[in-house]
């Protein structure tokens, strides 16, 4: 009796064995189609196989593999919400810190940087993750770096290391940007060093002469006696230029730190080796 | 329910048919109490079966051919499965993909399983695919595909005529509109009202307003006419007045074309640099003279060509502002289309 039951449930087993290998074949096509970079076919496999076999045991790896292919491919909204799914089917801490780290890699790329900080500080409360301080700080210095705060980011770095490579490239480029308040100020005292400071040195000497010219002209004028022309060549020449030349300093110190800011990310888009959100 | 038709019933489910025969049989020996070896013949039949189909690598669907840093891969892993890319199943994660706005790979799965059937709804969701893409030159050639002998027929028209509508090339649809042989029965009022949008959405001459307005309900009539006056007697800001205006009063042009603040300090720059360099010239400063009878010209000039630009850029926001506000009148009413869905 026990031998047929034995045999029955053999029997009931079969097909579902024969199933389970449809699907191993299924995933390795689309995992094949993954790990060679055609992330559009790869999510179409993916989402057959989810659609088909909602039961399936690995659902982590799939949704996961669905949002790196969107993320490849700069969806990043729709790798968000697959990861948000990948992270809903854990089946260990890991596999849940490996998803959120990548929504908040998903977000810092989105530009979203002050969500990912969020995350950031999510994954520190909890208590599952707390030997995991290191991986969130080096995304956190990542999203202040994607957010143009360098003093944060070298900050960040700092706590995982004093030599960490990205804590030296974020203090260089925080020491190298120009300060838009300086450079606005010093314009006030000495027309067109603002300039100079934001390294715009021509136009630094050339705002500088116009308001030696036009000063002196506005000043001859009232020495001369002739009120109206110097209140006119002051207002309309000098006061023109001496303003002119506070704004352009602003604008250059600003351009200046964009550039600054710009050189050193696409360093670490080309060059750095570490890992990249 | 006895064991055999659960069993049966799991088979047909799973769609396994090589299987259920020899199962079937397998059953019915152990019921009829057979002896053991024929059994164990049986399993090792249903076993090497099942292997052999799993494993069946040459004509499996679809064959991929992978590049890989300028090298071709072919893809090892080509084995049939046939229970996920049957047509039927393929029609069912379609309609998934479709359901979920990924109509891109709706569009696959629909073409692939109309490869086998051929089925007008089939046929029209794989039109709307690209039309809620927004690729509607290739949605409109689909929807036509569904004008003759389709029991869709009336929508595919009415689709079709949307598509061409969404091309923004509102000439083409026109002369769309002049093949009566291609206009829907049920839905012609639908297209005649997209066509007197097109006049409204364009710069082309606006034609009388009883037909016009004719497939329009009376409750928007008040609207549209308002839109047809302003379109029509446009208030626009002639460009050789303000030019002349400024001529003889600078910032006089300005003023003209509501510029108010603008035409008062050109005023004011260029009498007082025209003062300045007067003065000057009458106290013998002549450098200064000079100066700013240059600067008296430059602002004069500039007034000038300010008006003549102030009422180009007056006469384009005019128009912006109407067509802006036109075309957010018929977004809102969703062009007065009904709704299909699929």
């Amino acid at each position: 009796m026990n031998f047929r039951i034995a045999l029955i449930i053999t029997f009931f087993s079969l097909p579902f064995a024969v199933l389970g290998q449809n699907n191993r074949l299924q995933i390795d096509y689309a995992d094949n189609l993954y790990k060679n970079g055609r992330s559009f076919e790869a999510i179409t496999e993916y989402k057959r196989l989810l659609f088909f076999d909602s039961s399936y045991t690995i659902k982590y790896k799939i949704n996961y593999n669905i949002a790196d292919c969107y993320k490849t491919g700069g969806k990043f909204d729709e790798a968000i919400k697959y990861f948000s799914i990948a992270g809903a089917n854990t089946s260990n801490d890991e596999e849940l810190f490996n998803a959120k780290v990548q929504i908040i890699r998903s977000n810092i790329l989105r530009k979203t940087t002050d969500r990912a900080l969020l995350l950031c500080d999510e994954l520190d409360k909890d208590s599952r993750f707390k030997y995991m301080t290191d991986k969130t700080n080096y995304w956190r210095g990542w999203a202040y770096m994607f957010a143009d705060d360098w003093k944060n980011a070298s900050r960040m770095f700092d706590k995982i290391s004093n030599n960490h490579e990205l804590k030296k490239l974020a203090e260089q480029t925080d020491r190298a940007k120009v300060s838009v308040t300086f450079a606005k100020v010093i314009s006030y005292i000495l027309p067109g060093a603002g300039s100079i400071y934001s390294g715009k040195v021509l136009s630094g000497f050339m705002s500088l002469g116009w308001n030696a010219l036009s000063g002196y002209w506005t000043i001859n004028s009232f020495n001369a006696g002739r009120i109206f022309d110097g209140i006119v060549v002051g207002e309309l020449v000098w006061l023109r230029f001496y303003r002119g030349g506070i704004q352009n300093a602003g604008e250059f110190a600003i351009e200046k730190n964009l550039e600054i800011a710009n050189k050193t990310l696409l360093f670490l888009q080309n060059e750095y080796t570490g890992i990249k959100p | 329910m006895t064991l055999p038709s659960i069993i049966h019933l799991i088979h047909r489910k799973l769609n396994y048919k090589p299987v259920l025969f020899l199962f079937i049989q397998m059953l019915k020996s152990i019921y009829r109490k057979n002896n053991l070896p024929v059994m164990l013949i049986i399993v090792y039949i249903l076993a090497v079966t099942s292997f052999s189909r799993a494993q069946q690598s040459k004509d499996y669907k679809p064959p991929v051919t992978v590049k890989k840093q300028n090298s071709t891969v072919k893809d090892t892993n080509v084995v049939k499965q046939q229970d996920l890319f049957l047509p039927p199943n393929r029609l069912k994660f379609g309609n998934y993909l479709f359901s979920g706005n990924d109509y891109l790979r709706a569009a696959a799965e629909y073409k692939e399983y109309l490869k086998n059937y051929d089925n007008d709804t089939v046929r029209l969701k794989y039109a709307l695919c690209f039309f809620r893409i927004g690729r509607f030159p290739e949605a409109a050639d689909n929807f036509k595909s569904l004008f003759f002998g389709s029991f869709l027929s009336e929508e595919a028209r009415l689709l079709f005529y949307e598509s061409h509508f969404f091309c923004d090339d509102y000439g083409i649809f026109r002369d769309l509109i002049e093949k009566t042989n291609y206009l829907p029965l049920v839905y012609r009022k639908e297209v005649e009202r997209l066509n007197s949008a097109t006049f409204f959405l364009d710069n082309s001459f606006l034609p009388d307003t009883t037909n016009l307005f004719k497939p329009f309900d009376d409750s928007v009539h008040s609207k549209l006419a308002d839109f047809y006056y302003r379109k029509k007697h446009t208030e626009r800001k002639n460009l050789t007045t303000a030019v002349l205006l400024s001529t003889v009063i600078p910032g006089a042009g300005k003023i003209y074309t509501g510029e108010i603040g603008d035409g008062i300090t050109s005023l004011i720059a260029t009498v007082v640099s025209a003062y300045l360099a007067v003065s000057n010239f009458q106290n013998d400063h002549k450098f200064r003279g000079w100066l700013f009878s240059g600067l008296t010209a430059f602002f004069y000039a500039g007034n000038i060509y300010g008006s003549a630009v102030s009422a180009q850029i007056y006469n384009a926001r005019i128009r912006f502002n109407l067509q802006s506000e036109i075309k957010l009148f018929f977004e809102q009413r969703n062009y007065f289309l009904p709704g299909i869905g699929y």
